[in-house]
Order: C-alpha cells, then sequence, then structure tokens
C-alpha cells in the first residue's frame, strides 16, 4: 500500500507540474480529471484492503464527482464562453515551473523538521507539497478557471492525504467536503463566465482595488 | 430540545419558500423567517446551555446566534426597501433572498454544531451561499471581486481543514465536546493544527496575512451585502478561531493568534489613513475590530473573552448601520469616493446624525459598546502584556479612530453642492440604520447579562 | 581479448550509427505515408561527401579545419568507454566515469562552438547561441540525472550502474529509477535533437544544432555528420543500457555472447528508434522561447528523482 500511494503521490505532483506548464484550459481540466480519478482507485484498493466501507463510498464519491462530474460541468462552462487558452501568465511557465518544483523541496524540508518528529510517515510531505502547488497554481495564473482547478487539486491532496493517514474520519465530514466543493464550482462557474466576459485584459488595473 | 435547533430552521424554511421565484412571496417569507428565528434566538438566550449530540451550543453560541438573527432580520427589512436600487441584477430579486436565507442558514448551522469538522463545512457553505450575493451589482468590479473571495477564501479554508485534520490525528475526534475534554495524544500536533486552522479561518475573518479579500468585497457588495458581512459573517469566522483556541488553549497558540490580532489592528489603522472610497474605508475599520476582538479571545482572561463578546456585538449593530446608510449614501450620490461626496447633513438628514453616531461607535467611541469592549480588551492586555503593548494597541486604535471620523464628518458636514439640496431621506431605510446604532449604545447595560450568559455552563 | 572488445565495440558503432539515423528517417516519413530514404541513405550521403571537395571561409582560421577531426576522435573514445555492448569495462574503460563522458561531450559542444563562431556566418553563430542557451538548461539536468545515479550506487561508473540495475529489481522498479528514465529521455530528445525541440529541415527558424556545421563541406563536413551519427548512437546506447533495459547485457567476458548481444542490441536500438519516429511524426514543434519550459519539465522530472529518493528513505 505504501509503494501505491507513494507513485499515486508523485503522479499527482507531476500532474500538478504539468498543469503548470499547460496553457490550454481544456488539457488542465482532463488533468485534473486523470488525477482524481486516480485518487478514486487508490481510496477503492485502500478500501478493499482495509475492507473498510468508508473509504468505498468516498472512492466511489470522488470519482462520480470529481472525476466526471465536476470536469464535465467546467468543460461545459468553457464551450459556453469564450477563449480556451490563457497566452500570458503571470509567472513565465518556465520559472513557474521550477517555483513549483521547489515547493516540493520546501514542503519536503518542513515537513522534515516539523510533523515527522510526529508521524514518522516518510512520505507525509506529498500532501503538504501538493497543496503549495495548488496554492502557487493560483498564484501563478490570471484564469479563473485554471485558479478554481488550482483549488481543487489543493482539495484533492486533501482527500489523498485523509484516505491514506485517517481511513476512519467520519464520513459525513468529507461527505460535507464534497458537497461544499460542488457548491463552489458551481456557484464560481457562474461568476467567472461573466467576470471572464467582462475582464478581457490581462493586466486590467483596479483603481478601485487599490490600497 | 427542538428550540435549539428553531434559528436554523426558520432561514431553511424561508429558502425553500424562495424556490418559488416569487419576489413579493420570498421577501414576506424572508421576513417572518427572521423575525422567527431572532425569537427563538432570544428564547434560546434563556435556556440551559446543550451539550447533546450534535449541537453544542454554549453561552458564546447563543449570544451569536442572537446577533445573527438580529443582523438577519434588519438585513431583509433593508434589503427589501434597498433592492430596487439595482438595475441589473446577477440573479433574480427571489434568488437574492434564497441566497441569503442561505447564507444566514449556514452561518447559524456553523455556530451551534458539535463538530470541528461540521463547523468547517458550515464556514465554507457560507462562502457558497454569498459569492452571488456579493456579485449581484453585476458589474466588472463586483464580479472580479466576488471572484477574489471565493479563490482566497476557499484557499485559506482548505488551510484550516489540513488543520482540522491534524488536530483529529492528535485527538481522534473532532467532536468539540470531546475535544475540551480528552487529552491529546500528540500535543504537538495539536498546537500545528491549531495554528493551521486559526490562519485559515482567520482568512474568513479578514485577519491579516490573508485579509486581501475584504477590502475588495465590502467595497463593492451592496450594502446590505456589506453590512451583513461585515457584522456577521467576520465574527462567524472569529467563532471557529475561537473554538480551536479553546480546543487547544497552549500559550504558543494564544500568542499565535494575538500576533496576528496585533497585526490586523496596526495594517488596518495605517491603511484607513490613505482611503479614498468610503465603504472600503469601512472595511478598514471592520479589519480593525476584528483584530481587537481576536486580541480579546486569544488573552486567557474573563475580562477580555467578555470585552471580546461585547465588542463583537455592538460592532455587529453599529456596523451594519454605518454601511446601510452607505447604501443609501451610494443610491443619491452614485459614487464611491469620498471626495465626491459632500454634506450629506442637507441631503440625508436622518442619515448623516445615524452615520455619524455609527462611525464613532465602530471606531469605539465612548457611550457605545465597542468603547467598553475595547476597554475590557487593553486592560486584559496591560494585565497579562504590561502597559507598553497595551499603549502601542492604543496608538493605532486611536489612528483609526482619527482617520475615520475625521473623513466621515467631512462626508457629513461639508458644504453641500448646490444641485443636490434637497431631502431624500426615505423612511425604512434611514430608520434601520438608527435603530442599528441605537442599539450598538445599549448594549452597555446589557454587560452583566452577557456576562451571566458566557459564564453559566462553561464546560472548560 | 578486452582489446579485441574494444576493437569490436569501436567498429560496431563506427559502423552502425549511421544505419541507426537512416532507420530513424525511413520510418517517420513511412509513419507521413511517404516512401521516404532507404535505411541506408546516410552512408550513400558519407561516401558523396568524402568525395566532395571542401570549402572554407577565408576568414576562418585553422581551428575551423581541426575541429571535426578532433571532435571525431573524441567520439571514437566515448565509444570505447561506455558500456554498449559490454556490461564489463573495456580495457579503457577504467579512464573516465559518468562525470568524465559528460565532460568530453561538453568539450566537444564547446569546440563545435568555436568553430562554427570561427567561421563568422551568421547562420552558425545563431546556432551557436541556441546550442548555448538550451545546453546551459539541459546539461544540468544530465549532471543531476548522474548524481542521482551516484547517490544510488555510490559510484559514477556506468558498468556498476548496468550492474545494478541488471541485478536488483528493486531498484529497477523504483519510482526513483523511472523518473530518472524520463527525465533522461526527455534530456535525450533535446540532445539528439528530436521533434519537440529542433526539426532538421532547412528553414533556420528550427535550427539549433544544425546551424552550427553550416559552413562545413566535405571531409569535414562528413566527419561532422558521422560523429552526430555517433553521438546520437552513444546517447541512445547508454540510455538502453544504463536506464531503460538494462537487461541482457553480457558481464561475462565471452566472445560469443558478447556478439550475439550485438546483434541483440541493435533490436533494442529499433525499438527506441520506434519510439522516437512515433514522437516525430505526432509532436509538433515548440516555439524556440517554448523549449525551456520543455527543459525545466525535464529538470522536473531529474529533481523529483532525488526527492523521491530521500522520500521513500534513503538506501533500502
Amino acid at each position: 500500500m505504501k509503494e501505491l500511494y507513494l507513485i499515486v503521490g508523485f503522479a499527482q505532483i507531476v500532474f500538478v507540474i504539468f498543469m503548470q506548464w499547460q496553457i490550454y484550459l481544456k488539457k488542465i481540466i482532463l488533468t485534473f480529471a486523470l488525477s482524481s480519478i486516480i485518487i478514486a482507485a487508490f481510496l477503492f484498493l485502500d478500501g478493499i484492503m482495509l475492507n473498510s466501507t468508508n473509504l468505498l463510498i468516498l472512492g466511489t464519491l470522488t470519482i462520480t464527482i470529481r472525476g466526471f462530474f465536476i470536469p464535465r460541468y467546467m468543460l461545459k462552462m468553457l464551450n459556453l464562453a469564450y477563449k480556451e487558452r490563457e497566452p500570458r501568465h503571470i509567472v513565465p511557465p518556465a520559472a513557474s515551473i521550477i517555483i513549483s518544483l521547489f515547493l516540493v523541496v520546501l514542503a519536503y524540508i518542513v515537513y522534515h523538521f516539523t510533523l515527522y518528529n510526529i508521524t514518522y510517515i516518510k512520505a507525509g510531505s506529498i500532501p503538504i507539497a501538493l497543496i503549495l502547488q495548488g496554492m502557487f497554481l493560483i498564484i501563478s495564473r490570471n484564469n479563473a478557471f485554471i485558479q478554481l482547478t488550482g483549488y481543487m487539486v489543493m482539495e484533492n491532496s486533501l482527500f489523498l492525504f485523509a484516505g491514506y493517514l485517517f481511513p476512519e474520519l467520519p464520513l459525513i465530514i468529507e461527505g460535507g467536503i464534497l458537497l461544499d466543493l460542488v457548491g463552489v464550482v458551481m456557484i464560481s462557474s457562474i461568476v467567472i463566465r461573466l467576470r471572464e466576459d467582462a475582464i478581457s485584459a490581462i493586466t486590467e488595473q483596479f483603481e478601485k482595488f487599490k490600497g | 430540545m427542538i428550540y435549539y435547533i428553531l434559528p436554523i430552521l426558520f432561514p431553511f424554511a424561508a429558502s425553500i419558500v424562495c424556490l418559488a421565484k416569487n419576489y413579493s412571496l420570498s421577501e414576506s417569507a424572508s421576513l417572518i423567517a427572521s423575525v422567527l428565528s431572532i425569537t427563538a434566538s432570544l428564547y434560546i438566550l434563556f435556556l440551559k446551555p446543550s451539550y447533546i449530540n450534535f449541537l453544542y451550543i454554549d453561552g458564546f453560541s447563543k449570544i451569536m446566534l442572537v446577533i445573527i438573527s438580529a443582523i438577519y432580520l434588519t438585513t431583509v427589512l433593508f434589503s427589501s426597501a434597498y433592492l430596487k436600487h439595482i438595475k441589473n441584477p446577477i440573479i433574480s430579486k427571489s434568488s437574492y433572498f434564497l441566497f441569503l436565507n442561505l447564507f444566514v442558514f449556514s452561518m447559524l448551522f456553523s455556530v451551534s454544531l458539535n463538530n470541528l469538522g461540521l463547523m468547517w463545512v458550515g464556514i465554507e457553505a457560507t462562502t457558497i451561499t454569498s459569492a452571488l450575493l456579493v456579485a449581484i451589482d453585476n458589474d466588472k468590479t463586483s464580479l472580479e471581486s466576488s471572484w477574489r473571495y471565493i479563490i482566497i477564501v476557499s484557499t485559506g479554508l482548505v488551510i484550516s481543514l489540513v488543520g482540522i485534520m491534524l488536530i483529529y490525528a492528535s485527538m481522534h475526534t473532532l467532536k468539540i465536546t470531546e475535544l475540551l475534554i480528552n487529552k491529546p495524544s500528540h500535543p504537538k500536533l495539536l498546537v500545528m493544527g491549531a495554528v493551521l486552522a486559526i490562519v485559515g479561518f482567520s482568512t474568513k475573518a479578514g485577519i491579516f496575512p490573508m485579509h486581501t479579500w475584504l477590502p475588495d468585497v465590502h467595497g463593492h457588495a451592496i450594502a446590505p451585502v456589506s453590512a451583513i458581512f461585515s457584522s456577521i459573517l467576520l465574527p462567524t469566522a472569529l467563532f471557529g478561531v475561537y473554538r480551536i483556541i479553546e480546543t487547544a488553549s497552549f500559550d504558543s497558540v494564544r500568542i499565535f493568534a494575538l500576533l496576528l490580532g496585533v497585526l490586523t489592528v496596526v495594517f488596518a489603522s495605517i491603511f484607513l489613513i490613505s482611503q479614498k472610497f468610503y465603504k472600503r474605508m469601512f472595511a478598514y475599520s471592520s479589519m480593525e475590530n476584528m483584530g481587537m476582538i481576536l486580541i480579546g479571545l486569544a488573552i486567557d482572561n474573563k475580562f477580555a473573552f467578555l470585552g471580546a463578546v461585547i465588542l463583537l456585538v455592538s460592532h455587529a449593530f453599529a456596523k451594519s448601520s454605518a454601511f446601510y446608510t452607505t447604501g443609501n449614501i451610494l443610491s443619491i450620490y452614485k459614487t464611491r469616493d469620498i471626495n465626491n461626496v459632500k454634506g450629506i447633513i442637507k441631503t440625508l438628514p436622518f442619515g448623516a446624525y445615524s452615520f455619524l453616531l455609527s462611525a464613532m461607535a465602530v471606531a469605539g467611541a465612548p457611550p457605545f459598546g465597542t468603547f467598553l469592549g475595547e476597554l475590557f480588551i487593553i486592560y486584559a492586555l496591560y494585565l497579562k502584556f504590561g502597559i507598553v503593548s497595551a499603549i502601542a494597541v492604543l496608538i493605532f486604535l486611536s489612528i483609526s479612530f482619527f482617520s475615520l471620523n475625521h473623513k466621515v464628518a467631512k462626508i457629513c458636514f461639508s458644504i453641500t453642492p448646490e444641485k443636490q439640496v434637497q431631502k431624500k431621506d426615505e423612511v425604512i431605510s434611514s430608520l434601520i440604520p438608527i435603530i442599528n446604532t441605537v442599539l450598538a449604545f445599549l448594549v452597555i447595560f446589557f454587560v452583566g447579562f452577557i456576562n451571566n450568559i458566557l459564564t453559566s455552563g462553561m464546560l472548560k | 581479448m578486452l582489446y579485441f572488445l574494444s576493437a569490436v565495440q569501436l567498429l560496431f558503432v563506427i559502423g552502425f550509427a549511421p544505419l541507426a539515423a537512416g532507420v530513424f528517417n525511413t520510418l517517420t516519413e513511412k509513419f507521413e505515408s511517404k516512401k521516404g530514404p532507404s535505411p541506408l541513405q546516410p552512408y550513400y550521403d558519407l561516401y558523396k561527401l568524402f568525395g566532395k571537395q571542401s570549402v572554407v571561409p577565408k576568414v576562418a582560421s585553422s581551428l575551423f579545419q581541426i575541429v571535426p577531426y578532433i571532435t571525431f576522435s573524441m567520439y571514437l573514445f566515448l565509444t570505447l568507454v561506455l558500456p554498449i555492448i559490454t556490461a564489463f569495462p573495456l580495457s579503457f574503460g577504467p579512464v573516465v566515469d559518468f562525470i568524465g563522458g559528460g565532460l568530453v561531450f561538453g568539450a566537444i559542444g564547446t569546440l563545435k562552438k568555436i568553430a562554427s563562431l570561427d567561421s563568422r556566418s551568421n547562420y552558425a553563430h545563431l546556432g551557436t547561441s541556441r546550442t548555448s542557451s538550451i545546453g546551459a538548461l539541459s546539461e544540468p539536468i544530465v549532471v543531476l540525472i548522474f548524481i542521482t545515479f551516484g547517490v544510488i550506487s555510490h559510484t559514477n561508473n556506468p558498468y556498476v550502474i548496468n550492474n545494478i540495475m541488471q541485478t536488483s529489481s528493486h531498484w529497477y522498479f523504483s519510482l526513483v529509477h523511472w523518473f530518472v528514465v524520463f527525465a533522461f529521455f526527455m534530456a535525450l530528445l533535446v540532445e539528439t535533437g528530436k521533434l519537440p525541440i529542433e526539426s532538421h529541415s532547412s528553414n533556420e527558424f528550427g535550427m539549433i544544432d544544425q546551424a552550427i556545421e553550416m559552413e562545413y563541406s566535405g571531409t569535414e563536413l562528413a566527419l561532422m555528420k558521422w560523429g552526430g551519427y555517433i553521438k546520437q548512437f552513444i546517447l541512445m546506447s547508454v540510455f538502453l543500457n544504463v536506464f531503460l533495459i538494462p537487461f541482457w547485457v553480457p558481464m561475462k567476458i565471452e566472445l560469443k555472447g558478447v556478439l550475439l548481444y550485438a546483434a541483440l542490441h541493435l533490436l533494442k536500438m529499433l525499438i527506441l528508434i520506434l519510439i522516437f519516429s512515433v514522437i516525430q511524426s505526432t509532436v509538433s514543434k515548440y516555439k524556440l522561447f517554448k523549449n525551456f519550459e520543455y527543459v525545466a519539465m525535464a529538470f522536473s522530472f531529474a529533481f523529483l528523482a532525488i526527492v523521491v529518493f530521500y522520500t521513500i528513505g534513503g538506501a533500502m
């Protein structure tokens, strides 16, 4: 199980770096779908190994909601509106790939000096790295769809984390988290669509947002 | 037992009625629900604290229930008067009430549950339900601020979810009743989780490092939404912070929270000096007040806690009053710029006085409850950390006091341009701010009562 | 015996390097539903070029003329020290390790750049600057990969690494190894000038390495080209024998086994070429400044390998 967790975890990290590289929104969303499906499969296997119904339900929920429903919903939104790629980034892609990579190292170092002394789980730095990377994905891009994907990457990593470390976490909480995620995606899609229509230039400055 | 869930149920029922998509129906349903829910929460005040399976209602929760329902009521009243100024809403006006009810529902939900995880779910749900309320104006800036709100707050809340998971790892439970009693298996893990959770919930409360969404949202949302955000949403998030501090009542956690609070006060008061837009100015004033409340919650002292709650209550009334009046000003002057709004004493005579008084109240002027709250907090700060820190905080408080009141006085009493000299006061929309300002003053008579409620039946 | 095997390896590489390039060209064209040149085309090209007269720019110094001979011989030297058809060090094997080999590669690159600068042709200068800027970023990847293997095997000797990979299924199936494989594969595409990075056409927009030999002709050009084929062959062999498929490389000093493996090696090579040509005909070229993003990706893979190594807890 540990090896599988490692493979899934590092696959997630690679996926985020790949998202950092891409400029086509569709590819980024599909990458997210793939990574969710992998996480769901992992939760499933974990559930079978530990014989835990909780994890099986969680895996099913993950695959339906994160793997299929949300990406499809986002792609549908994408078709309705506008440009499907983001040509200019706040941080240049090459630099952002490297920064994303160093966030992984940072997470490893931070984890090693803080939590490792308590948990003694070597691979515990992966979720931290993913959270930092997701945050950086939000910061480094100006496109709202990508920012939303970054947010979902952060949530995904939490699911991986929780599924691996605390399989006995009450299902109602995880269900609530998932419900919230759906809500965030639905609501923000409405806002995003109008926003992307209204805000064409990326570097548009808002005088009213200063100070 | 059913009484405890009543205030939560009413807004939910009203939101179901709102699904009918009938404007007047949803308006009256919301009004009825808010009246019922304030009645129910006032009734709960006199009941015993409840620690049953999934509800955890202690003194602080009771006061939060009352405040949330009270502001809910005034916001519904003010919204029905104000909504006619919105020309091109992003959602229909009945959906506005739908989301308002759901928003209040999720806040009431968050403050009364006996589970940190579900409390997180509730606080995240407030983001979802309120995002469209922020964007209701449907122009570029409000859409942009709504999106910033969603993404920054959600990101912050993910951090707090990590914290909650770490708390779970150390305590093996998320039930607040058990968290308060049990001993942690890994105190260090608990501290780390608490710190992360505090950072996350503070994002929602507009506390320093991740506050950037707050001025944008308050500056561009419509007045009733700004009011409900500033007066009860931010305290609800601080309520989450308080639960975390209560759970992990270590010195390091408390110092960390205190530091965040102080930084927020410093930062907000410095930024208050240079504000050009009046709604944004009040947003920074909210930040400053939240910083003070957080300081009060962080200090492990009876006075500080009482002061924080009093400040929270009276700030809720005063700030909602101030924001309602900004809505009235905006609907007449059509500008958010302080320099273009002159002499509202002539155009909005009632509005001008309530505006001035509420501005003094949010800045902590003597007759109001905020003054008392800040006094308690500073006294507690003095007891714990000596005179220097108390004076330092006082200096920043007075900076914000002078810059805020100077600007508000300029808006109220400068010479009115000729073309605008005519009375435009409307009855309901100018009455509500006045009532709220008076309530902010009346809080001082209830200090003993609040203290009784807070201290009766505390678990820890 | 070792000397003899060295000679065999040398001849093997010199002889089959143009064939590998030819097969690659044929397969790529076939993928595009064209007939394609014969796989032997590079041999014809070389034969033709050796028969031609050399023209040297008037302004060039004698360095320009010497460099093809030097670089070609350096490639031959590299052939003798890397595990291509044997998993045991040949007689020159102990001379350099991976880092040394990398240095020789670097020296060849530098000499070529200096010589092309010496020709004072604008195209050659353009190629030099492009190669240098991409190389400055891709060299660290290769170094990083060698360091990772050094950490695993406590040595930089390619033969030792090959033996470890052949015998230890733990390392072969570890995530570290596969990250390294992927990173090296991406670097290999850069080093051998394959498609997402460089397209070999007469269009100067896509030229990187190709522009360097712009001013050469006749025998010198033939040597440059042949050297290029050898470089590609060596790198691909190293990739196959140390990284991707380290199996079956003979570890015992035995003539029959080595010769048998030599044939097998061509088969391995064919698979790799097939992969290359699939990429070549499905991927489109990046804009020049997008190459750096590609290199950054490759660097991330190489670096992640080290992170994985420490995450799984170092040597197990």
